[in-house]
């Protein structure tokens, strides 16, 4: 599977949005209903079969995990669209022995819209593309994302994002965006330019 | 899903017919199941289109992706172009037996026909229509004109795209009646 890992800072925030919120719960109402049509009247497919996709790359990702990469089942399982995925800093790297947990929020317009991926717990890895709330700069959770992409892929991205790191410190930016920043890191306009780690 | 052995063998004809994910051997594809499996949806393409760079996918599944990016196409595997026009649809024998493709939303692109390449005729001047290149041409006006007026008219077929053979002369043809027309005039009237 190709990969485009452009990594990076951001630069601007987008303005928080309590309307896009609502919006966005009324969304995930419907889809839990599993209506066929969007609120537009655009013809979207059943429901069941991203479900189904959900589904299949959960038990690929129990099946074949990459490295130091553990889903919580139970927590997936009652409820699909989000998920904790326990990640371990791999052997030999300057994120040895630690232990992070990554949440996945997938929207009903998933695979077309890429999940919502932060870092969350105790332990959010210090990292230059990494925000001390969480957020992660990794052009494939935005405008690289293409729906052959997965949980699995977007994992592997993130074990290599932190394995490729040379020293350990915060974006430079990180108490400006931290303060700024909307709760929901695909609010953020990130800007990819760095791609060395 | 490589790792799936002989153990999987016995599910194997379960699974062709869509188990809707109860159980566990059902989930279980056959490894060269997968080899025909949707890259978005990730079940058994419908409707199957494959894309010039070889990806397969369901025809409704890719539409809603090129509708996602309208102003940037690529395919979601390798990143390569991809259009509308450019993907082929996949007939399998049990094609037929599918439901009203009227009934599916959004119409799967139909498949690219070209006829076989036509034998040359004899004398191509002369082969009107089918094949052959002639091509009406008329010339107004004097010499300087007339000269351009005649060239490009035993196009061979493979040596000028069909639509320059159309449209190129067509322009020219205008652009010449309008230069005669005031070359008639300034000899008339000047």
């Amino acid at each position: 599977m190709p990969m485009f890992t452009k990594l990076a800072h951001k630069t601007s925030t987008a303005a928080k949005s309590s309307g896009q919120t609502a919006a966005k719960t009324a969304a995930a109402a419907a889809a839990a209903k599993g209506n066929v049509t969007s609120p537009a009247g655009k013809h979207f497919l059943d429901n069941t079969r991203w479900q189904k996709r959900l589904q299949k790359e959960l038990m690929s990702l129990l099946k074949e995990p990459p490295p130091g990469v553990t889903v919580d089942v139970d927590q997936a399982h009652t409820k699909l669209t989000e998920w904790v995925v326990h990640m371990e800093g791999a052997a030999g790297t300057l994120y040895e022995g630690e232990k992070f947990q990554l949440q996945f929020k997938f929207s009903p317009k998933y695979p077309f819209d890429s999940p919502e991926v932060i870092f969350v717990g105790e332990n959010i890895p210090i990292h230059p593309h990494i925000y001390s709330n969480g957020h992660i700069c990794l052009s494939i959770l935005t405008e690289d994302w293409s729906p052959a992409l997965s949980v699995q892929a977007i994992c592997l991205s993130i074990i290599s994002m932190l394995s490729s790191c040379k020293e350990k410190k915060r974006p430079p930016d990180n108490s400006y965006y931290v303060k700024t920043c909307s709760a929901n890191p695909k609010k953020t306009k990130w800007w990819y330019h760095d791609d060395t780690v | 899903m490589a790792t799936a052995g002989p153990s999987s063998s016995s599910s194997h004809s379960e699974s062709s017919n869509n188990a809707s994910g109860g159980a566990e051997g059902g989930e279980d594809e056959a490894p060269d199941n997968s080899n025909f499996e949707c890259n978005i949806c990730l079940d058994t393409a419908k409707d199957a289109v494959i894309s010039m760079c070889g990806h397969l996918f369901c025809w409704p599944c890719l539409h809603q992706w090129l509708e996602t990016r309208p102003n940037n196409q690529t395919c979601p595997v390798c990143k390569a172009a991809i259009s509308r026009d450019k993907v082929i649809p996949l007939y399998g024998r049990g094609s037929g037996n599918q439901q009203d493709p009227r009934d599916k939303l959004p119409p799967r692109p139909p498949g690219q026909r070209t006829e076989p390449e036509p034998q040359n005729s004899f004398m191509p001047g002369f082969g009107f229509g089918d094949g052959g290149g002639f091509q009406f041409h008329f010339g107004i006006g004097a010499f300087p004109f007339g000269i351009f007026t005649t060239f490009n008219n035993w196009g061979g077929g493979a040596a000028v795209p069909p639509e320059m053979e159309r449209e190129l002369p067509q322009l020219l043809q205008y652009i010449l009646l309008i230069m005669a027309f005031f070359f008639y005039w300034n000899l008339f009237f000047g």
